[in-house]
């Protein structure tokens, strides 16, 4: 592959799980559930789905069982934040560090550095390459050779844009994002609302996780999502919680990470300091648009609104 | 009494849960817990081990404190502190011939300064331009994470060591133990601090401003305070502990920077739990502090006794801060009022009852 084509197969390749948190995130944030645990769900997702496929042999069994799993701590998120009113920015944080810790512990308890299931499910088999559409470049790239929760991706981009536009569901998160009481009085149950808004983040987390770690280097390590749920986080910032416009920025993030791996092969030594790219460029940007906001403020002096 | 028992209770719940997952995997969850107080708490040089650790959470905690308190989530406490003791480091090894204490001031110096120049950044961008702090901390600790990996593994690195590791730093530049126990002066250094910021806290008018603009900024702001400078002003003070944690806890106990310096998961994260504990209150954190390290210590301890990993300590951390986040008995979930609520209906409706049977009968 040259560098062009393999720029645009690694902006797919990194885009992908960060896309899947966004649509994922999308749903709570548009519900006023600041949901800082996407992380931990996908960490959670990566790692028990690795670990089912380690224990039952079994990929999209695992991937379900994995989904499960997600759901569940997401289940505890949503119990904590909705039901018990607690601060969800400290129990987000909370998800993130027990699926980090839990996942440690339970690597240490198994005696393993890593769960390692390449001999069970072969990456480069899972590879869907479109006849035809591979040979052309630059599209070639961008659409063939992908895995499966990938091109799952790509439609889910757009059934999420006609869920939260289109569908009662998608009005219902809305209005209860813009103004609970007035949902409430107009009989929404909100709780309901915002329980299955959180969930369908850990579903989509617990698929990006699956994608991270299993499906496309048959592996988990310890704290393998390495910040991708923040950097969501970030990009539904961005993008005003806008499904396509927050894809979007997720896509322009994966560029990023595409961009410092590929060229930091030829920056020799200093190619470690490429890593810090990305996360550099999601400052940049985040101040970005935050300043163009503020300067279509009008109150003078400090306001959070 | 509320309060005391606003965090026993998450407590108790929390190593309730961690005696559910040390029987899952078919240990004895009462050695373990026992092995693990014993040792830190009820033994002298375990005690002195324990408060020699927590000096740089009580650290930690106050800079999360002063942030928090606030509603200003500052996550870069980690980062902060992990470039602090990177550069005490550099300053350690460096300066050849400085006397000794005179070296540990620089060090310390070097830590409180990075750390002051890491929280402004984020601090700039929150209150001019609105930026979410919390995304741009997280994100510059990763930055942290790859700045020092770069200069550990490149510039500094000491070639005679066999793992990624900095030079160790010069005897001058280290905080010595004190009369063979594991304590050293560094301790007391955090007790200053934390007096210092008991002070503040409690009796200064930026106190009084960060309980305020915490409850409600916007108000803060048309009372006359001018929130936009408070807020640099606490990010810079919670750098500025936070780097000097990072630089005390590197020249007390590893002397030299490798890039599991902080742990895991990281005297930032361990500072948030401890301030989260302590209820954002300076005396709170000190206890706290102690009540982690003394876990921590004593995690050192169950590997010896049992065979549950230590990396259960962070486990039963991390389900602690899930409860903490609920509060618990204050606040919107009335927990001691909707006992008494229940008793009271209870005792009513079993009232009720009598006199019904009283009626029937």
């Amino acid at each position: 592959m040259n560098l062009l084509s393999s720029i645009l197969y690694d902006t797919v390749y990194h885009s992908v799980p960060l896309i899947l948190a966004v649509l994922g995130g999308l749903f709570a944030h548009k519900a006023n559930v600041l949901n800082i645990g996407l992380e931990g769900m996908m960490l959670m997702g990566a790692y028990s789905t690795t670990l089912f496929v380690y224990i039952t042999g079994n990929l999209w069994l695992s991937v379900l069982l994995g989904v499960l799993v997600t759901l569940a701590l997401g289940f505890v998120f949503a119990f904590f934040g909705v039901t018990m009113k607690s601060n969800v920015i400290i129990t987000g944080l909370g998800i993130n560090l027990f699926a980090q810790a839990f996942s440690a512990f339970m690597l240490k308890y198994m005696q393993l550095a890593n769960i390692n299931v390449s001999n069970i499910v072969n990456v480069s088999e899972l590879k869907i390459n479109i006849p035809v559409i591979e040979d052309i470049p630059v599209i070639g790239p961008l659409l063939s050779g992908h895995t499966p929760i990938s091109y799952i991706t790509l439609i889910l981009i757009i059934v999420v844009n006609i869920v939260m536009f289109k569908t009662r569901f998608g009005v219902y998160v809305r209005v209860v994002g813009e103004n609970e009481e007035a949902a409430k009085s107009v009989g929404i149950n909100t709780t309901l609302i915002k329980y299955v808004a959180i969930l369908i983040g850990a579903l989509l987390c617990a698929l990006a996780g699956a994608n991270l770690a299993t499906e496309r280097m048959a592996l988990f390590t310890n704290n393998m999502t390495a910040g991708r749920g923040f950097i969501a986080i970030a990009a539904i910032y961005c993008g005003n919680a806008m499904p396509l416009k927050s894809t979007l920025y997720a896509i322009i993030f994966g560029l990023a990470r595409s961009l410092a791996i590929n060229l930091g092969l030829f920056a020799g030594p200093v190619s470690g300091l490429f890593e810090m790219v990305p996360y550099i460029m999601i400052v940049v940007v985040l101040s970005v648009v935050s300043a163009v906001e503020t300067s279509h403020r009008r109150v003078r002096g400090f306001t959070n609104g | 009494m509320n309060a005391v028992l606003g965090v026993l209770a998450p407590v108790i719940m929390t190593f309730l849960i961690g005696a559910i997952i040390i029987v899952a995997i078919g240990e004895d969850p009462l050695t373990t817990y026992s092995v693990m107080i014993k040792k830190s708490l009820f033994d002298f040089n375990g005690l002195m081990k324990t408060l020699h650790f927590a000096s740089p959470l009580i650290l930690t905690g106050l800079a999360i404190a002063v942030t928090f308190k606030a509603n200003i989530f500052n996550m870069g406490v980690e980062g902060a502190a992990v470039l602090g003791a990177f550069f005490a480091t550099v300053v350690g090894f460096s300066l050849q011939g400085v006397p000794h204490v005179l070296h540990v001031v620089l060090c310390l110096l070097t830590g409180v300064v990075t750390g002051i120049l890491f929280a402004l950044p984020p601090a700039l961008l929150k209150a001019y331009f609105r930026v979410d702090e919390m995304v741009v901390t997280l994100m510059l600790n990763y930055v942290v994470v790859e700045i020092t990996k770069y200069l550990a593994t490149g510039v500094f690195k000491d070639p005679a060591s066999g793992y990624v590791s900095t030079y160790a730093i010069l005897d001058s530049a280290m905080f010595h133990k004190i009369f063979g126990t594991d304590i050293t002066p560094f301790f007391f250094v955090a007790v200053a601090v934390f007096a210092v910021m008991w002070v503040v806290f409690k009796k200064s008018k930026l106190g009084y401003e960060i309980t305020a603009i915490g409850l409600n900024p916007e108000f803060s702001e048309a009372a006359g305070m001018r929130v936009q400078k408070k807020i640099i002003i606490l990010m810079v003070i919670s750098g500025a502990i936070s780097g000097l944690a990072g630089a005390g806890f590197l020249m007390s106990e590893k002397y030299r920077f490798t890039l599991d310096f902080s742990g895991s998961p990281g005297l930032g994260w361990d500072g948030m739990l401890i301030s989260l504990l302590g209820g954002h209150d300076p005396v709170g954190i000190i206890i706290a502090a102690i009540f982690y390290a003394a876990l921590k210590t004593g995690s050192e301890y169950i590997g010896l006794f049992t065979n549950v990993p230590k990396e259960i300590v962070s486990v039963i951390q991390s389900i602690l801060i899930l409860f903490l986040s609920v509060k618990f008995l204050n606040g919107r979930f009335r927990l001691s009022e909707r006992i008494r609520g229940f008793i009271k209906s209870r005792s009513r409706s079993q009232a009720v009852a009598g006199e019904v049977k009283g009626d029937l009968q």
